[in-house]
């Protein structure tokens, strides 16, 4: 016997986790964009889709944001940290990869310096996963040593029935079960098989790719210019994914007054690495590919022990010219050796 | 024997006799469907190019990148009619010599991929000539009446809403074949001219400066409205401004190689007073 939730309740529990100060976000369509959006009701959510083409991270990390308010006066400099609302959310129908994506960024925002912008955001969110039973062409989740039903980073899992009617329902933490906690009457007891996971193919050799990548001689492998020629440069790819997580910091405003933020910034642009002095180390769109895979596979896996890829694959499936890890990781995989 | 199978041909035959250094074609994609930008160097890999009706891209854009022409030898690259037009523009721009673009033109209709005869840009004239006859795309024009039923008001608000999803990702700009700037605008920071932020007013900032950017020069291609990532229907501003520049000048971008830019230009008798 297991927990259920029946499709027919999610109703009932979207107002009981209002009524306990939570705002819910889940999948949803809003001018032509499937992204997670705060819902009212079961029937706002797109819980069928795949994937939502826009990930959670930006809800953590987003595209925009202010962190200090400043003015500067004759003889000193006024400042105002600027900190997110501490907002209760639970996250509701995220897929196994981009709950993981989360998982994986942890360490980073967290290693020399704790990020209280991404760390504020982490601590009052539940994330509440629906494994997968359907996958498409682009997903490539266990090629990267994740499954569609990985249960890294979630609090919750909800695993589909097989009747369709519903899921079952396991907490994976202390926030999952206090939040299951809120909806005691609304949860069931039932044997109700689960659905099975959906099939997604492995598309490469994860080990090969990453032994491939640690070889120093690679760095200058002919193969970056190959694979990378038609890359038009464009950050689709990072910051459609789901753990890419590089910034910029700008101040804007006037001489006197304005607002420091901290924006995406992308290994993509040729003005990432630009110096000063107009030297630019990065300076064909192959050398800036390079970073971006070698960064994913390589030194973030040898600093954090895990690969900066949760195979969601919406770089390729969002690529304007159909590049993509899964094709560079392939082609690595397949060199011969 | 098919398109395909033609147009191999030819690609070898080109690349064999040295009339070309490099073919820009389609090859296979990720999936059945797709196609993705090919750099064929030598007549064995020409079974590499795939010529369909899949084949939308245009690939006029990586005729640009610094150096590609500088040493004076030709290059073929598979175009439709909008990506003819784009070459004549970057031509009449001083982007590209036409002498060194060799055009293995093909049309998409009715779901199927067709040649074009000729192999020079000027040979596509006459097929540009009455494409300008025909006028813009009529069902654009639709989708753009629905807008310009709405008010002034609700109108803003549309556009509030769609520029609120831009990431500025720049894929609309990276993918553009007249975006070729070295250094974009936005990318200027001495004085930053543009926020660089993703706000709202950043996102506005943004779009609003590339769509006069391609007044008069934007071939609806559809590129850009392909590539952005968050549907933001970019189709839709720049068959605005392409209407503009049609109504007001007579202007349908790429017409020829000796086409003036229209925001680049002015006539001695032109009526507005402003200008002289």
């Amino acid at each position: 016997m297991t927990r259920i939730l029946l499709h027919t309740r999610l109703d009932d529990c979207l107002a009981a986790w209002r009524a306990s100060g939570y705002s819910v976000l889940a999948p949803s369509k809003s001018h032509e964009l499937t992204r997670f959006n705060e819902v009212q009701h079961a029937s706002d959510m797109a819980l069928d889709l795949v994937l939502p083409e826009r990930t959670i991270k930006d809800h953590f990390f987003p595209q925009t944001e202010p962190l200090i308010r400043y003015r500067i006066k004759k003889h000193e400099i006024d400042t105002e940290e600027m900190v997110p609302p501490e907002l209760k959310r639970i996250f509701f129908g995220v897929r196994p990869c981009d709950a993981s994506g989360l998982a994986i960024d942890d360490p980073l925002f967290g290693w020399d310096y704790k990020d209280e912008y991404w760390f504020r955001r982490r601590g009052n969110s539940v994330i509440v996963t629906i494994a997968c039973t359907s996958a498409d062409d682009f997903c490539m989740c266990t090629s990267v040593q994740l499954s569609p039903d990985s249960t890294k980073g979630s609090d919750v899992m909800l695993t589909p029935l097989k009747d369709g009617r519903g899921w079952q329902v396991l907490a994976l933490t202390d926030r999952g079960n206090a939040l299951l906690e809120t909806i005691p009457s609304i949860l069931q007891e039932s044997d109700a098989e689960p659905a099975p996971p959906a099939s997604v193919p492995v598309k490469f050799d994860i080990d090969k790719v990453t032994a491939w990548l640690a070889d120093p001689a690679s760095f200058e492998s002919h193969f970056w210019k190959e694979i990378s020629q038609r890359c038009i440069g464009c950050a689709s790819c990072t910051f459609l994914c789901p753990t890419c997580h590089c910034f910029d910091i700008q101040d804007e405003g006037d001489t006197y007054s304005g607002i420091r933020r901290k924006n995406w910034d992308s290994c993509s642009f040729a003005m990432f690495t630009m110096h000063t002095s107009g030297h630019n180390p990065r300076n064909t769109q192959s050398t800036r590919w390079r970073q971006r895979i070698m960064h994913k596979f390589n030194y973030y896996r040898g600093k954090f022990d895990v690969n900066s890829c949760s195979g969601c694959g919406r770089c390729t499936r969002q690529c304007p010219v159909d590049m993509g890890i899964t094709e560079t990781l392939q082609s690595i995989s397949n060199l011969p050796r | 024997m098919g398109i395909q199978e033609q147009y191999r041909n030819e690609a070898a035959e080109l690349l064999s006799s040295g009339a070309v250094k490099l073919v820009i074609g389609y090859g296979e994609g990720s999936t059945s469907d797709r196609r993705r930008p090919v750099f064929i160097r030598s007549a064995d890999e020409t079974a590499r190019l795939v010529l369909d009706a899949n084949c939308i891209a245009n690939l006029s854009g990586y005729l640009v990148p610094e150096g590609l022409l500088s040493d004076g030898k030709s290059v073929a690259v598979f175009l439709k009619p909008d990506g003819i037009r784009s070459v004549n523009i970057l031509a009449a721009e001083a982007q590209v010599n036409p002498d060194q673009v060799v055009i293995l033109g093909f049309d998409i209709d009715g779901g199927q991929a067709s040649p074009l005869p000729g192999r020079k840009a000027t040979d596509f004239a006459p097929l540009i000539e009455s494409q300008k006859s025909t006028g813009l795309s009529t069902e654009l024009q639709q989708e753009a009446d629905q807008l310009e039923l709405m008010s002034a008001t609700d109108r803003f608000e549309y556009w509030n809403q769609q520029f609120s999803k831009c990431i500025k990702c720049y894929a609309c700009r990276q993918v553009c074949p007249m975006c070729y700037c070295r250094r974009c605008i936005v990318d200027v920071n001495q004085p930053q001219w543009v926020n660089t932020s993703s706000h709202t007013l950043g996102n506005f900032e943004w779009n609003i400066v590339r769509a006069f950017h391609l007044a008069g020069r934007c071939v609806a291609c559809g590129g850009c409205d392909r590539a952005c990532p968050v549907n933001i229907p970019l189709r839709l501003i720049n068959h605005r401004m392409s209407k503009e520049a049609l109504d007001a000048f007579d202007h349908f971008a790429g017409e020829s190689a000796d086409q003036k830019p229209v925001l680049a230009t002015f006539r001695q008798d032109d009526p507005e007073t402003f200008i002289l």
